[in-house]
């Protein structure tokens, strides 16, 4: 009888707290931006990079004033880098959260999945370092913050021909959309110019045993090795390198930009240049900032992904606070965005018709154990996305 | 001459690896007939001990030593807790528990007070001598691999053929019950088997984190399965079928990729072996009797 009762009470409370839950919204004191990057998973440091660099940027915009005089709230889910588990997050911040926005801080694969979500839910998504093409062309509401995968390349090729001078060179791609959009840019640059490639295969994610695959690197005889990867597969690939030899220069790209390359590489990693966003040593005063703020708040040194995120929340308040906290105002101001100069991965010019970001993109090189400056590329022709 | 050479160690390098990983869950399956999944977790926390030791005390020596220590404890600890207490059961009741086990370890050592979500270097110097031929280079961890595993393998022959607990360990494998009712010690004999396989298996770990400087919490699930494709090619239960197996293994995986490149992922090489072999000789290559 008294379990009846209990039972009884218990529902009518919950009722209650629901329905009070469920009142009409009154006026947000905070606007809400969705968040999602994998915390978990072998893309975890990338993710949490994101998500500490995202959260850091809200601090310091609401330490400013905030957007229009409220503060932004970052809400974040992990996806572990899964397409599925990316649209059942971006769902939950849609629908459960009601956010005004999403930034994707995780990869290629899950953020083309995530974005078709967005893009039917009429929700803006801004992809902070996911390169694929594919993902912008999902639909009018996708911005792209970071590199263009296909331009990524092909400032690699102009790097590797162009400032390098190589003449023989080899490719080796990591078998996803990351990496092969990657070397279709690469390749589009070597068209027509006076080079050779002397080798060119695909590996498998998480491939550990690079040696064989190298020795026949190694008997091509390339200058320079232009090979695609996150971290992990990196620092085996440049380690391995080192054992058997190889004495062509690696070219990586932003997969390198991570503190763990650096530590898991070693001294393998010397002297090695990746094409990426973050210039360690860009003087203006946000990228100095952020790297010192980012270094004292986690302990370790920033890297290009959480630069990119740092940057997406960045231009995603600059667009709200300029076209108001509704996707059309959104859209309408990233459209007339120029010479975005409050980016930590260099100034964001202007935005195409196919919401690409238009951007100088950068160089680093190994230097004593950190990443240093290398190279800068800004020739439109280079850097301007295919229309 | 030399490439050949030089691709043929190192594929011996990662059967040793292999090896070393598989001959502990061989050893459970001949005395158990339990598929010991939980059997990687051992090869992740020896691994995960090594490196902390190490970050403590920069010595390598030291550290796989103690690796080796607390993955045979794990080992036993396993048997004596969870194992023993369902040899009865029917046969998918040890196999679940073993997984459920094993996806425990991994999701614990994924804390932030453990390993989490990040990949550890482990940059140990050994210490021991790189060799450098004009036909075969092999660098210091390479040489590490080889000869701890010729030692480790020795010292399982040794115990196995020349010792009375290892007399008692084969004659389990024949016939439990024959060999309790004959005066056999089952628990000590049970006990020695998961200690020896732990051991070698946290060794494992500890050697694998240094060849390829990275330790991390989910490093055992290839191994997990991977070992296993190893002890039913080799013949479940069958020590020297294993050695053979893994080697074997390791070397289809080598020369493929060296030859003919990553047509395949590494893994699927393992399964596409296992099904010719087994095409032939069902038992696995040194199966049945």
């Amino acid at each position: 009888m008294v379990r009846t009762r209990l039972f009884v009470t218990l529902v009518a409370v919950t009722v209650v707290l629901a329905l009070l839950g469920s009142c009409a919204p009154k006026e947000p004191q905070v606007y809400k931006i969705g968040f999602f990057s994998p915390t978990t998973g072998p893309a975890a440091a990338d993710g949490t990079s994101a998500l500490h660099a995202a959260q850091l940027a809200v601090k310091f915009i609401n330490e400013a004033g905030g957007v229009r005089g409220k503060k932004l709230e970052l809400i974040h889910y992990d996806d572990a880098a899964k397409p599925d588990q990316a649209v059942s997050v971006v769902r939950k911040l849609i629908e459960q959260d009601k956010v005004i926005a999403v930034i994707s801080g995780s990869y290629s694969g899950a953020t083309r999945a995530a974005a078709s979500v967005c893009q039917e839910a009429g929700v803006v998504m801004l992809s902070a370092y996911a390169i694929h093409p594919d993902i912008t062309k999902t639909g009018d509401k996708i911005f792209r913050v970071g590199t263009l995968g296909t331009v990524e390349g092909k400032v690699g090729g102009a790097l590797v021909v162009d400032k390098l001078g190589a003449k023989r060179i080899a490719i080796l791609t990591i078998d996803n959309d990351f990496g092969r959009a990657l070397t279709e840019g690469f390749k589009s640059y070597l068209q027509g110019k006076d080079v050779e490639i002397v080798f060119e295969e695909k590996y498998p994610l998480g491939e550990t045993e690079f040696k064989a695959i190298l020795q026949r690197i190694k008997d091509a005889n390339p200058d320079v090795l232009f090979a695609s990867a996150y971290y992990s597969e990196a620092a085996n690939l440049v380690r391995q390198a080192k054992e058997i030899g190889l004495k062509a220069q690696i070219v990586g790209q932003e997969g390198y930009d991570s503190p763990k390359f650096l530590e898991l590489a070693g001294d393998a990693a010397e002297g090695v240049i990746i094409v990426t966003d973050l210039n360690r040593d860009d003087p203006r005063e946000i990228v100095q900032k952020f790297l010192a703020e980012y270094q004292k708040e986690y302990g370790i040194p920033a890297d290009m992904v959480g630069a990119s995120a740092f940057d997406a929340v960045q231009i995603l308040a600059w667009a709200i606070e300029k076209g108001g906290p509704t996707t059309e105002g959104i859209v309408k101001a990233l459209k007339e965005l120029k010479n975005f100069d409050k980016a930590v991965t260099g100034p964001i010019l202007y935005y195409t018709p196919g919401r690409e970001a238009v951007r100088p993109v950068g160089a680093q090189i190994v230097k004593g154990g950190a990443f240093h400056y290398f190279a800068h590329f800004d020739d439109p022709a280079l850097i301007t996305p295919p229309q | 001459m030399s490439s050949f050479l030089q691709i043929l160690a190192s594929g011996l390098v990662l059967g040793c690896i292999y090896i070393l990983l598989a001959i502990g869950l061989t050893m459970v399956y001949g005395i158990l007939q339990i598929l010991h999944i939980a059997h990687a977790a051992v090869y992740t926390i020896g691994a995960a001990v090594g490196l902390g030791v190490f970050n403590l005390t920069g010595n390598f020596w030291l550290s796989l030593p103690v690796a080796m220590v607390a993955g045979g404890i794990t080992g036993v600890l396993i048997y004596l807790g969870v194992y023993r207490k369902i040899l009865d059961a029917p046969r998918i009741v040890p196999l679940i528990t073993s997984i459920g086990l094993f996806m425990v370890a991994q999701d614990l050592l994924q804390k932030k007070w453990l390993l989490g979500p990040y990949m550890h270097a482990f940059p140990a110097q050994v210490g021991l001598p790189a060799l450098r031929t004009p036909y075969l280079n092999l660098t210091s961890n390479e040489v590490l691999i080889l000869t701890l595993t010729f030692l480790l393998l020795l010292a399982v022959y040794l115990i196995m053929n020349r010792t009375k607990i290892g007399l008692g360990w084969r004659a389990s494998a024949q016939d439990r019950d024959m060999a309790a009712a004959l005066g056999v010690n089952i628990n000590q004999v049970i006990a020695l088997n998961f200690l020896i396989g732990s051991i070698l298996a946290a060794a494992a770990g500890v050697l694998v984190g240094v060849y390829y400087n990275k330790v991390f919490a989910t490093m055992g699930d290839v191994p997990s399965y991977k070992a296993f494709v190893i002890i039913v090619l080799g013949g479940l239960g069958n020590i020297p079928g294993t050695i053979l197996a893994g080697f074997i293994l390791a070397l289809a995986e080598t020369f493929l990729v060296a030859t003919v490149g990553f047509v395949l992922p590494r893994d699927a090489i393992a399964f596409l072996v296992l099904i010719l072999v087994l095409m032939f000789r069902p038992k696995g290559l040194l199966g049945g009797s």
